[in-house]
């Protein structure tokens, strides 16, 4: 091997001269001395791995980092193989760093997408003790046991052993960084947005996209993942309408910020379609700060709802495989164009480029203008594209391929070229690969749509797509920069016209024509290992075996490798593997196909998804009338789904929820008590048919409840099971008042809404939820009555004769104040339900304290008012669960005959009508002092468990004040002909074995004498 | 014996000024008001009665309700749709006794109808930034072709049932009203809260 190529002395003293920009010169040994898109005036302190360094606005983490010297920024995945930048953007696989610390710790993030701020801190990933000395990298020496589904084969038996020791293993030694473990300081925000075009990417394509459509009068939105618009012209010089190329990117986005309807959203990544043209996409409003400004969030993750999408997403070059491929110092070549100039960093004296396509031949050019030396440009081809032979003069040319890396966590020192002829050494610090591009056929490919193939630029072209939307530029597949200007202005002027835009669109801008010439060359086979994916460490090797292992669909061979799984989704691997998979096979590329492509098409951070709805506000609230007033009092609040109730209203000295709840059913049923329960959903049927409509949804009869009375109703679901329960009132001839349980409100005003649009629209009735509009108090216990006299207007008749038992009817208060009132009992007791106007519920509680004091009225909560149901053998929620029938809750003979209603045939079902299904029944324990809990099974008495044996299980327990000794329900099979047998209760959960006593459900007053007195 | 003293509690009073700070700005960029308790009836057409339920409207308020997605201001009322069939009437009627008891009788056999005038707050947001903040909420397009003055819609925001629509402009943009469940006001007002404060928000009852 020969050090075929020496560094003349001339082009070495050029890029020393070139590296001198005063006073920087030691910092950053790699930064140009001129040119780029960075303010030079505008210096940025930054640490990595706590080693302090310097860059300029307008860097990147990378390019500071490229800028400084640093080559070596992580280590990979499974191998713990020694990595550094690849690429210059979205793409890349290997620079991954977790940045700031803290809180605000993130693990993952691309150094080629970070936007440099002063004060940044980055450290590198997945290395123990330092990123130069890294333990971990003994994997490495251990690679043949880290083949292809390594996983799947080593850690097969003993399978408890995966548990244990495996999985938190691999785990400790793979992964990706760490997370914080702390809550995200930062706030995240969704928002919604609409134009006719969505332009997704402002390269040549996508400003010409849109400043056509925008100049034909559309809504256009811009978006923009990089934070400054302009694409490849940021990096590539470039001549368009006779202008340099920047300047025609800065005078195009001067027109678009002119026109009222056009916006442009840098820093805004789209990254998934889905119905109803409506994109995701992710903006970082503050991930460029240290800390996002106060009132402002971190990320905003919007939808835009677009009737069309123009995609100009671009290209992303791929790299070749090869032996030692992932060294630190090996680049793609567009990117080393990009660090030349956009950022005026060259990453090493000496590259060497190593091609298969002309783009490749760009680089060389740039590398020389940058006065950079061009040690050999290797390309299979042999010869000088005849555009660049001018720009290339005196670049050697090796017709081989790179065989082998030199180097190590120091970086690229040489390369072996393998030629016709035999192997040569070049020296090199950097090592600059073009492969080719792949199109961003992403977006193009939702919808489980499929990308085509095209052999003349070797790389997947959208091919349909989801409807309204249209690839141009690179992203279809348009690689020339006029071609690309013609098909961006072309697709924004259709796509604006599609829209019903008339405006004229204008010409589109010109440039030289160019096309890419490739001969595609995917893999260069080799001892040593040649990386497909970096970021998973998966080797041409392992494709290589899980295809002889059988594993040659795409889609198991992505799982089996976990090729293409990591969060840069594969973008420099996926396309690389496949044509590896396809050349093994035998198989054309469009035959082995893709993989499914997904959103979203780069990571989203869940808090972004998230966005206000954390925390507290997780979800909406409901506040009861009476909330404030509880919260006043000290009550203790249960969410019941989005309401909050008061649960219990603790008085001084009370320690313990069940004390307070005790004391509060003891007061209610010696005296007198009041519960806001206007969470219970209310609902206004009004019409000449409500009644019959009534009859139709309950199983019991409406249409002949006497005008001032209430009537309890059960509803079943189509299926025949329970829907849900309540009183339901007759207001008026057409005017009926139905309450539902607080859990179901809402689907059952969804179900009659059905009844009312969908089954039976002939009948006349009108549905209004109302359970915003009254603050609704049960006011319950022996002196219900005497605290409600000094409530009502005098000339109200409360009297049992006056207001007998389910009267239901509209009353005037002291005061003047319109209310409701319902004679209705859950808790067994002498009971009213009374319903003011919402905003008046609060003072209804205040009136209650005080004209109750001498009475020694008590607020109740929720705790206390589900004892009196189970006391009193109500059923509720635990009981309608959804899988009981009227049958079950003991209401058999509430179904009428005489009728049809919703869920009658389907509740005849043999299975539903079965005689031993399990019943509603009442449940205590032998011994008085044991507690009882729910979900206890119940079992025949010295029964050994199981399934053969199970009877059924505790519904619902308490701990009854009046009996003092626990009590509950249950469901047990044949439990109405069982009452005074004793069972089991086995909770195996809890640990719990005792023997219980199936009795009556009504523990309380079983006559009801006490709620009709 | 003491009268009992009904003391009607204004919607939001507790919040209005608490809650979380926002950006300082002059003039806010949103200006997010409570609007003060009006008379709030829904009229609901009986089946085949829609026809007669505009002759009634336009008697009682001289405009026909509106029969698609639309606000329509009268010169006492608004009246807003709220469904196919039915509209929400707002005015200032003397709330206390039996609301809907006038417009029942107006109505009588051609629209039920439910007073739910404590069953909704009505909330205003205002400001050259009002869009953007709403943005954040409501996946209309409000933009003002799309969604003009007088236009209205009944859509769902953070999961829950509202009825918007877009008054008149005033001098410092676009205004719209909402009206949304009285329970459910307190969670909403933090969400518009928080969305609006990066813009500055002034934030009242009125």
């Amino acid at each position: 091997m020969a050090d075929l190529v020496g560094t003349t002395g001339v082009q070495r003293r050029a890029a020393e001269a070139a590296t001198q920009a005063d006073g920087q010169a030691a910092a950053q040994p790699r930064r140009l001395a001129a040119g780029g898109l960075i303010d030079r005036a505008s210096p940025l302190r930054f640490t990595f791995d706590g080693r302090p360094l310097t860059g300029f606005a307008g860097d990147t983490l990378a390019s500071a980092l490229l800028a400084s010297g640093v080559k070596l920024v992580g280590r990979s995945f499974k191998y713990h193989r020694p990595r550094g930048i690849l690429s210059a953007g979205s793409e890349e696989p290997n620079a991954l760093v977790e940045l700031r610390s803290g809180a605000r710790r993130e693990p993952n993030s691309k150094a080629t997408t970070v936007e440099l701020f002063d004060g940044l801190s980055a450290l590198s990933q997945n290395r123990w003790p330092s990123l130069s000395f890294d333990v971990g990298s003994v994997n490495s020496l251990f690679s043949p046991l880290f083949v292809a589904g390594f996983y799947y084969k080593t850690f097969m038996w003993p399978g408890a052993l995966w548990e244990r020791l495996y999985e938190p293993a691999i785990r400790r030694a793979a992964g990706l960084g760490r997370a914080s473990g702390l809550a995200d300081p930062d706030t995240y925000e969704k928002a919604w947005a609409h134009c006719d075009v969505l332009v997704v990417g402002s390269g040549p394509a996508g400003l010409s996209a849109a400043l056509a459509a925008g100049r034909a009068g559309a809504r256009v939105i811009l978006c923009e993942d990089d934070w400054r618009l302009g694409g490849r012209l940021l990096s590539d010089p470039a001549e368009i309408d006779g202008r340099r190329g920047l300047d025609w990117a800065d005078a195009a986005l001067a027109e678009l910020a002119s026109l009222d309807q056009v916006t442009i959203m840098p820093r805004t990544a789209v990254f998934g379609v889905y119905d109803g043209g409506t994109y995701g996409a992710l903006q970082r409003v503050g991930d460029h700060l240290p800390v996002p400004p106060e009132h402002q969030p971190r990320q905003r993750l919007w939808r835009i709802v677009a009737r069309r999408c123009v995609v100009c997403a671009g290209a992303v070059e791929r790299p070749i495989v090869f032996p030692g491929n992932d060294r630190p110092g090996v680049m793609l070549a567009s990117a080393v164009r990009t660090y030349i100039g956009r950022f005026a960093v060259l990453p090493a004296r000496r590259t060497v480029v190593f091609t298969s396509n002309d783009d490749g031949w760009r680089t060389v050019e740039a590398i020389s203008a940058a006065g950079g030396e061009v040690a050999a440009v290797v390309d299979p081809r042999g010869s000088v594209p005849a555009r660049f032979e001018a720009g290339s003069r005196g670049v050697p040319v090796i017709a081989g391929v790179v065989a082998a890396v030199e180097g190590g966590s120091g970086g690229v020192r040489g390369v072996t070229v393998r030629t016709a002829d035999g192997r040569l050494r070049v020296g090199a610090g950097c090592l600059a690969v073009s492969g080719g591009f792949n199109p961003n056929v992403g977006l193009a490919s939702g919808f489980r749509g499929r990308p085509g193939w095209r052999d003349d630029i070797a790389a997947f072209v959208p091919s349909g797509g989801p409807p309204g939307l249209r690839s141009a530029g690179a992203a279809n597949g348009t690689f020339g920069l006029a071609a690309a200007l013609r098909e961006g202005h072309a697709a924004g002027t259709e796509a604006a016209a599609e829209c019903g835009a008339t405006g004229h669109p204008g010409e589109p801008a010109t440039a030289a024509d160019e096309a890419l010439a490739i001969t595609p060359l995917w893999h260069v086979a080799g001892a040593g290992k040649a990386f497909v994916d970096f970021q998973h460490d998966v080797t041409a090797s392992d494709i290589a075996l899980a295809s002889q292992e059988g594993f040659d669909s795409v889609e198991h061979l992505k799982r089996y490798t976990t090729l293409g799984m990591a969060t840069d989704q594969g973008r420099t691997s996926n396309v690389n593997g496949l044509a590896i998979l396809a050349a093994g096979r035998g198989r054309s590329m469009l035959e082995t196909g893709t993989t499914i492509y997904r959103p979203p098409q780069v990571p989203v951070a869940i808090g972004a998804f998230a966005g206000h709805h954390r925390d507290e506000h997780f979800h909406a609230t409901r506040l009861p009338p009476s909330h404030h007033w509880a919260a006043e009092r000290g009550a203790a609040f249960v969410d019941v789904g989005l309401w909050k109730r008061a649960q219990w209203f603790p008085l001084p000295g009370e320690t313990d929820w069940l004390q307070s709840a005790t004391r509060e059913v003891r007061a209610v049923r010696s005296s007198v008590g009041f519960c806001d329960v206007s969470t219970l959903g209310k609902i206004e049927v009004c019409g000449p048919d409500a009644g019959t409509f009534l009859d139709r949804v309950y199983i019991n009869t409406f249409s002949s409840l006497p005008v001032g009375r209430a009537r309890y109703g059960i509803m079943l679901r189509e299926d025949g099971m329970v829907m849900d329960d309540g009183t339901t009132s007759r207001l008026a001839e057409d005017h009926y008042f139905v309450t539902t349980t607080t859990a179901k409100a809402g689907p059952v005003m969804q179900h009659l809404e059905f009844c009312r649009q969908v089954l039976w629209p002939e009948l006349d009735v009108q549905l209004a939820s109302a359970t915003d509009q009254w603050a609704q108090f049960s006011i319950a216990g022996p002196r219900t009555r005497d605290l409600l006299v000094l409530l009502a207007d005098p000339g109200e008749d409360l009297s049992g004769e006056g207001f007998p038992f389910m009267g239901a009817r509209a009353v005037r208060l002291r005061g003047g104040l319109p209310a409701r009132l319902f004679r209705i009992s859950f808790s067994g007791e002498l009971a009213f339900e009374l319903a003011v106007p919402a905003r008046f519920g609060e003072a209804l509680a205040r009136n209650l304290m005080e004209l109750g004091a001498g009475l020694g009225v008590v607020p109740y909560g929720t705790e206390a008012l589900g004892i009196m149901r189970i006391e009193k053998g109500h059923v509720a929620g635990p009981e309608l669960n959804g899988t009981t029938t009227a049958g079950d809750l003991g209401f058999a003979r509430m179904m009428s005959t005489k009728k049809d209603f919703v869920g009658r045939v389907m509740a005849a079902r043999p299975e539903l009508i079965r005689p031993d299904r399990p019943v509603v029944v009442g449940i205590r324990p032998v011994d008085p002092a044991r507690r009882l809990r729910a979900g206890a099974h119940i079992l025949p008495k010295g029964a050994v468990p199981g399934p053969d044996t199970d009877q059924g299980y505790v519904t619902s327990a308490c701990f009854s004040p009046t009996l003092e000794r626990w009590i509950g329900l249950g469901l047990v099979s044949h439990g109405r002909e069982r009452h005074g047998e004793t069972v089991r209760a086995f909770d195996p959960l809890r640990g719990e074995d005792y023997e219980a006593t199936l009795c009556d459900p009504v523990f309380y007053d079983p006559d009801g004498g006490r709620q009709r007195g | 014996m003491a009268e009992p003293a009904w003391t009607e509690q204004p919607p939001l009073a507790r919040l209005i000024e608490a809650g979380r700070p926002v950006a300082s700005a002059d003039p806010p960029g949103v200006r997010l008001t409570v609007r003060a308790p009006r008379r709030l009836v829904q009229v609901m057409a009986r089946r085949g009665g829609f026809r007669a339920t505009v002759d009634a409207a336009r008697g009682l308020f001289g405009s026909p309700p509106p029969s698609r997605p639309e606000a329509v201001f009268t010169a006492d009322a608004t009246l807003v749709w709220s469904g196919p069939g039915q509209f929400l009437v707002l005015d200032h009627a003397e709330p206390i006794d039996d609301p809907a008891a006038a417009l029942r009788t107006a109505f009588a056999g051609t629209a039920s109808v439910v007073d739910q005038s404590h069953g909704r707050v009505e909330i205003e947001v205002a400001g050259r930034q009002a869009r953007a903040m709403l943005a954040k909420l409501c996946s209309l397009d409000l933009a003002a072709p799309a969604f003009a003055v007088g236009a209205a819609a009944a859509t769902s925001i953070d999961h829950t049932n509202v009825t918007l629509w877009r008054e008149p402009d005033d001098s410092d943009g676009p205004v719209f009203r909402f009206l949304v469940f009285s329970t459910f006001a307190e969670s909403l007002w933090h969400l518009f809260t928080a969305s609006a404060a990066e813009f500055g928000a002034a934030k009242g009852l009125r």
